[in-house]
C-alpha cells in the first residue's frame, strides 16, 4: 500500500507558485464548473425533499424553492406506520444497519485470515488457491444470483441470507492478501522470538499494523452491501426485512406518477449514513480507494 | 548462559539453493562470536538456523547443551537483534521491551523493574513512553538491544545491527554493544559483512565464503595466519596484495613478473612445505604495511599510481608488472572482479598498495623501489588457494 | 552418521505439519464461505445453463447440452435481443471507459494541489461514490423527466433561449443510452479520479524537477511526465472501468427495465431478467456463463497488457 497523503501536492507546480506568486485562475474556474456539475444532482435531491410536491418537479423552480417544508418527511413516516404491512422507516434502517454490520464486520475477520495464511503460511495447494481467489475476484455477482437464491431459498425473507453470500469476499482477500505480502516479515520474526505463537503474532502484532488494509476493506464493502439492490430484491418479499435501498426502489417503480418529493426524502434518509460516514472519515474513504491502484 | 554449538549444519532452501555446507561452530558460554563474509554468502541463513527462523536441513543445533532442532523460536530463549531492528511500530518503547516478559507472564511489577532496569543501562529512560516512529536511529538500535537483554536470555543473536547507522555512531555503538554483553556475559552469535566490525567487536572471528566456514578464530590469528587466501584477502583493509609468483628451482629467488626477490633460508624453516614448490608458479601474498619505502633489502619497483594521505600514513597505489591474483567471491561476483580487473588493466595494473609513513616523498608516476620483509610474507597453493605453511 | 541425520526430516515435517495446520485453520472460514456462495453457484449456473426446468411444474429436469448457448445465437427472436444487449454493453464500455477515465484523470490533475477550495471540490467529486444506484437512478429520473417539468429540459429550454424542445429522454430509442451513460459516468469518476490521484502523487517530484530543468514547458512536464508516471494507473482504471462496464445492470434495471424497445437493455440485465422475470432460468445461466468468460478473458488480456508494459 503505497503512503498516500491527502494534501497533495508535487513539488513543481509549489516551486512555480513561489516563484511567480502565481494563482491558477483557469483551473479553479474549471474546478468550480465541475463542481457544479457534481453536485447539483445532489443539491436537488437534497433541497427537492424539502419542497412541496408540486414543487420538486417544476422545472427549473425546484432549485429555487419559494418555501421549504418537513411534508415529505412526515408523510413518509405516515406511509411506512407499520413494520409489518407496510415496512417501518426504523425496520428499513434496523436491517440495513445489520446486514452491513455482519458482512462489514464478519468479512473483515474471515478475509483477513484467509489474506494472512495466503500471504505468509506455507501449505500445500497455496498457490493454486491464490489463482482461483483471483479469477473469482472477476466474476460478477450478477452471474451467479440467480443459482445463489435457489441455493438460498429456504433463508428467503431473512436478515441474515441477505449478508451471507457477502462476507467471504475473494475481492476483500485479494486486498488483505496483497497488503500483508508487503508488510517486512522482520516483526513477526521477533514475535516469534519473543516466543508468540501464530494466532498470537496476527493479533497482537499483525492486526495493529494493519489498520490501512482493515479500513479500506471495511469501507469498500460497506459502500458496496449498503447500496445493494439486486440480492435483497429477490430475497425479499416481507416489508420487515426490507432494506432501505428495496423500500426506497420500491417506492421508485411502483409509482406511475411518482412524488419525487417523498422519493428525495427518503433518497436523503438512505444516504445521510453514509455521507457522514464518509465526510467524517473522508482520508480513509479516499486512501481505501487509492489504495486498489497498488495492485495490477 | 550457555554456550551454542553447531554440529555439521547444512541449509537447503525450498527452491534447492544449498546455502550452508557442513558447519561445525562453537560459541562458548559468555563468548563474543562475530560470523563475518561477504555479502550472500549465507551469515544471516545461519543465523536464523540458530534462531529458529529457518529450518534446519541437516545436522544438529544445540544450546547449553539441549538439541534445538525440534524447538519453536519462542521455547529456544533466545535474543535477537535485527537489521532494521523490527520494533513493534504500535507499541510504546516500554512495551516493545517489555513484550517478551508479557508474553512469559511474569508479575507485572517484575516486568515494569526489568525494563527500567534496561532502559536505565541503554539511557532510554527518558523514552519509555515515545512509540519508536520518533526515535533517532542509534535510540531504535538501543531499543532493540534493550528488548534482547530483558529477557536475560541464554544466548543473543545480531544480524548486522549496526549496518543502518551512520559511521559515527556505528562506532560509538560498537562499544556500547560490547560492554552489554560483557555485562551480560551471553554466548553471542554477531553477523556482519564488514571486516573492520568483525575484527574489532570479535572475540573469535568465523569467515564464512558461499556458505562454507573458511576459517574461525582470533582476529589476531586470522589475521597472520589466514588458512587461505579468501581470509587473507577478506581480513585487513587496505587488503593483502596477491601476485602470482614462481619459486626458483634451487629455492634462492622469488621471481614475480620481471623482477627476482631473493628467498632467505628462514622462510623454509618457518614454513617447511614451501620446499614441495621449488620450481612451480604460487600466490606469494604481502600485506601493504610490509612493503616500506625506507631502509635497504629486497626490492619490487613500481609505478605510483594515486596516492591516499591519510595524515597518519599514506595510502600508495602503485602497479607491477606481475599479475595480480584475483579473488572471486570477496565482495561482489566473479563477473565483478573480473571487471575490475579489467578496469585497473587500463590504469596499468595499479592494484597493489602499500602503506608507508606520513611525508614520504612520492609523486604519482614515479618508479619507485618498495622494500619487502619476506619473513611476512604468505604463500598460498594456486590451486586450492590453501596457505602453504 | 546415520542415528544422527535420520531423525532430522521427520523432525521437519512436525513443524510444518504444525505451521500448515495453523494456516489451515486461519483460511477455512473464508474460504469456505467463497466456495460455498461463489464457487459453487458459479458452478451450479454452468450446469443450470446446460439444464432446463419449468418451474413451479413437477416435468422432471432434463439436459439440453448446449441449446441454451446455441439459443443466444439462432433463435429468431433471442438473438436480436441477446446481440442488442451486446452491442449496448459495447457502447456503454466504448464511450464510458475513455470518457470516465480522460475526465478522471483530468480531474485527478486538476486537484492534485493544496487550498480549502481544491479540497471542497475533491470532496465534491468523489461524493457520488458513496451513493448507491437505486439512488442516482432515482435522482436522475427527476433531472431526465419528460416535458416542461423536467430539470434537464427546463434548463436547455433556458440556455436555447426557448428553442429547444423538451424530450422524453428515458423514453427515447437514441437518447435511453446516452442518458444511462451520462449518470453512470457521474456516479463513476471520483472513484477513478481518487485512483489517479494516488498513482500522481506516486510520480517522484525529482522527475518533474529534472524535467524543469531541462527547460521543459507545462505541456511537456504532462507529456513526458505525468503521463509516462500514470501508465500503469491508466491501464488499471481501464481494465476496472471496462469490467464494471460489462456488468452494467441496476441503473438498466431501475430506470428502463432495457427498453424503450430493447435501446438500454445490457448483457447483464437479460441474463437477470430471463433468470428471474421470464423464469428462463438455463438461458438466464447461460448468458452470465458467457458474460463471465468475456470477463476473464478480457482481464487476461489486459493482465498480459499491463505485464509487458512493466518489464
Ligand atoms: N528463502 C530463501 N530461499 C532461497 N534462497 C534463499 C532464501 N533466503 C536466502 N537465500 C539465498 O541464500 C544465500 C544466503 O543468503 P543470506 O541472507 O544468508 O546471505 P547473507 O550472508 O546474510 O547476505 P547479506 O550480507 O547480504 O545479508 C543467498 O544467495 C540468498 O539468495
Ligand atoms: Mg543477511
Amino acid at each position: 500500500m503505497s503512503t498516500v497523503s491527502l494534501p497533495a501536492s508535487s513539488s513543481a507546480p509549489r516551486r512555480r507558485r513561489r516563484r511567480r506568486r502565481h494563482v491558477p485562475w483557469g483551473v479553479y474556474a474549471l474546478l468550480a464548473i465541475f463542481s457544479v456539475l457534481f453536485l447539483f444532482p445532489i443539491y436537488y435531491l437534497v433541497v427537492g425533499s424539502f419542497e412541496t410536491p408540486a414543487d420538486t418537479l417544476n422545472g427549473l423552480r425546484a432549485a429555487a424553492p419559494s418555501h421549504l417544508t418537513f411534508a415529505n418527511y412526515h408523510s413518509l413516516s405516515q406511509q411506512f406506520f407499520s413494520s409489518t404491512i407496510t415496512g417501518s422507516l426504523q425496520g428499513f434502517y434496523t436491517v440495513s444497519t445489520l446486514v452491513s454490520l455482519i458482512v462489514v464486520v464478519g468479512g473483515m475477520i474471515v478475509n483477513s485470515l484467509a489474506g494472512y495464511a495466503l500471504a505468509r503460511m506455507k501449505f500445500r495447494g497455496r498457490k493454486t488457491l491464490l489463482l482461483l481467489i483471483i479469477v473469482l475476484v472477476i466474476i460478477p455477482f450478477q452471474a451467479i444470483a440467480v443459482p445463489l437464491y435457489y441455493m438460498l431459498s429456504g433463508l428467503r425473507n431473512t436478515v441474515v441470507v441477505q449478508a451471507l453470500p457477502f462476507i467471504g469476499s475473494a475481492f476483500s482477500v485479494y486486498l488483505f492478501y496483497t497488503f500483508f505480502l508487503n508488510l517486512p516479515p522482520q516483526l513477526e520474526e521477533a514475535a516469534r522470538i519473543d516466543g508468540a505463537g501464530p494466532w498470537r503474532t496476527f493479533l497482537q502484532i499483525i492486526l495493529p499494523n494493519a489498520k490501512p488494509a482493515f479500513a479500506s476493506v471495511a469501507i469498500l464493502s460497506f459502500i458496496q452491501i449498503w447500496s445493494s439492490y439486486l440480492w435483497p430484491l429477490m430475497m425479499t418479499s416481507q416489508p420487515n426485512v426490507y432494506p432501505l435501498s428495496i423500500a426506497i426502489g420500491n417506492l421508485l417503480k411502483q409509482q406511475s406518477t411518482p412524488n419525487y418529493g417523498e422519493m428525495f426524502a427518503f433518497g436523503v434518509l438512505l444516504v445521510v449514513p453514509m455521507a457522514a460516514f464518509f465526510l467524517v472519515f473522508q482520508r480513509w474513504f479516499i486512501r481505501s480507494v487509492a489504495s486498489l491502484a497498488v495492485k495490477g | 548462559m550457555s554456550e551454542i554449538v553447531l554440529r555439521d549444519v547444512s541449509k537447503i532452501y525450498d527452491n534447492g539453493y544449498h546455502a550452508i555446507h557442513n558447519i561445525d561452530l562453537e560459541v562458548k558460554e559468555g563468548e563474543f562470536m562475530v560470523v563475518v563474509g561477504p555479502s550472500g554468502c549465507g551469515k544471516s541463513t545461519l543465523l536464523r538456523m540458530v534462531a529458529g527462523l529457518e529450518t534446519i536441513s541437516d545436522g544438529e543445533i544445540s544450546i547449553g547443551g539441549e538439541v534445538v532442532n525440534d524447538l519453536t523460536p519462542g521455547e529456544r530463549d533466545l535474543a535477537m537483534v535485527f537489521q532494521n531492528y523490527a520494533l513493534y511500530p504500535h507499541m510504546t518503547v516500554e512495551k516493545n521491551i517489555g513484550y517478551s516478559l508479557r508474553l512469559r507472564k511474569l508479575p507485572k511489577e517484575e516486568i515494569k523493574r526489568r525494563v527500567a532496569e534496561a532502559a536505565e543501562i541503554l539511557s532510554l529512560t527518558e523514552y519509555l513512553s515515545q512509540r519508536p516512529g520518533r526515535l533517532s536511529g542509534g535510540q531504535r538500535q538501543r531499543v532493540a538491544m534493550g528488548r534482547a537483554i530483558v529477557r536475560e536470555p541464554k544466548a543473543f543473536l545480531m544480524d548486522e545491527p549496526l549496518s543502518n547507522l551512520d559511521a559515527k555512531l556505528r562506532v560509538q555503538m560498537r562499544s556500547e554493544i560490547l560492554q552489554i554483553q560483557r555485562r551480560v556475559g551471553v554466548a553471542t552469535l554477531y553477523v556482519t559483512h564488514d571486516q573492520v566490525e568483525a575484527m574489532t567487536m570479535g572475540d573469535r572471528v568465523t569467515v564464512l565464503r558461499a556458505g562454507v566456514l573458511q576459517q574461525c578464530d582470533t582476529a589476531q590469528a586470522l589475521y597472520d595466519r589466514p588458512r587461505n587466501v579468501f581470509v587473507a584477502s577478506f581480513v585487513g583493509s587496505p587488503s593483502m596484495n596477491l601476485l602470482y609468483a614462481e619459486l626458483g628451482p634451487d629455492g634462492t629467488s622469488l621471481r614475480v613478473g620481471s623482477q627476482n626477490l631473493e628467498v632467505p633460508d628462514t622462510l623454509f624453516a618457518q614454513r617447511p612445505n614451501l620446499r614441495a614448490y621449488l620450481g612451480r608458479e604460487l600466490v606469494v601474498g604481502i600485506r601493504p604495511e610490509d612493503l616500506t619505502m625506507a631502509g635497504d633489502g629486497q626490492t619490487l619497483v613500481g609505478r605510483v599510481g594515486h596516492i591516499e594521505a591519510l595524515g597518519s600514513e599514506l595510502i600508495v597505489h602503485f602497479g607491477l608488472d606481475a599479475r595480480n591474483y584475483v579473488v572471486e567471491d570477496k565482495g561482489g561476483s566473479a563477473e565483478e572482479a573480473e571487471e575490475l580487473l579489467e578496469e585497473t588493466a587500463l590504469t596499468q595494473h595499479v592494484r597493489n598498495v602499500a602503506r608507508v609513513a606520513p611525508r614520504s616523498s612520492v609523486v604519482t608516476g614515479d618508479q619507485v623501489p618498495f622494500r619487502v620483509s619476506m619473513e611476512r610474507a604468505h604463500f598460498f597453493d594456486l590451486a586450492s588457494g590453501n596457505a602453504i605453511w | 552418521m546415520v542415528t544422527l541425520t535420520s531423525p532430522v526430516p521427520q523432525r521437519r515435517r512436525r513443524k510444518i505439519w504444525t505451521e500448515s495446520r495453523v494456516g489451515l485453520t486461519m483460511l477455512i472460514p473464508g474460504i469456505v464461505l467463497i466456495v460455498v456462495f461463489m464457487l459453487i453457484p458459479f458452478f451450479y449456473s454452468v450446469w443450470l445453463s446446460l439444464h432446463v426446468e419449468i418451474v413451479g411444474s413437477n416435468i422432471p429436469i432434463r439436459s439440453v447440452g448446449l441449446l441454451f448457448y446455441r439459443h443466444l445465437f439462432t433463435d429468431p427472436i433471442f438473438r436480436g435481443i441477446f446481440l442488442k444487449s451486446l452491442e449496448n454493453n459495447g457502447i456503454f464500455a466504448l464511450v464510458v471507459v475513455p470518457v470516465q477515465t480522460g475526465l478522471a484523470m483530468f480531474l485527478a490533475i486538476l486537484v492534485n494541489r493544496n487550498g480549502a477550495f481544491v479540497k471542497f471540490c475533491r470532496t465534491t467529486f468523489f461524493l457520488p461514490v458513496v451513493f448507491p444506484m437505486v439512488l442516482t437512478s432515482l435522482i436522475w429520473k427527476a433531472i431526465l423527466a419528460p416535458g416542461p417539468a423536467g430539470m434537464l429540459n427546463a434548463a436547455l429550454r433556458v440556455v436555447t433561449f426557448g428553442h429547444f424542445t423538451p424530450q422524453y429522454w428515458l423514453g427515447n430509442v437514441h437518447l435511453a443510452l446516452p442518458s444511462i451513460i451520462v449518470l453512470s459516468i457521474w456516479q463513476g469518476t471520483g472513484f477513478q479520479m481518487v485512483i489517479f490521484l494516488a498513482g500522481l502523487q506516486g510520480i517522484p517530484s525529482s522527475h518533474y524537477e529534472a524535467a524543469l530543468i531541462d527547460g521543459a514547458s507545462r505541456w511537456h512536464l504532462f507529456r513526458d511526465v505525468t503521463l509516462p508516471g500514470l501508465r500503469n494507473t491508466t491501464i488499471f482504471v481501464v481494465m476496472v472501468t471496462t469490467i464494471f462496464s460489462l456488468q452494467v445492470f441496476d441503473q438498466v434495471y431501475l430506470l428502463t427495465q432495457g427498453g424503450p424497445l430493447n435501446a438500454t437493455s445490457s448483457v447483464m440485465y437479460l441474463a437477470v431478467s430471463q433468470a428471474y422475470v421470464a423464469n428462463n432460468v438455463g438461458q438466464g445461466a447461460a448468458i452470465s456463463v458467457v458474460l463471465s468468460f468475456i470477463i476473464l478473458l478480457l482481464s487476461l488480456i489486459q493482465r498480459q497488457v499491463l505485464r509487458e508494459r512493466v518489464d
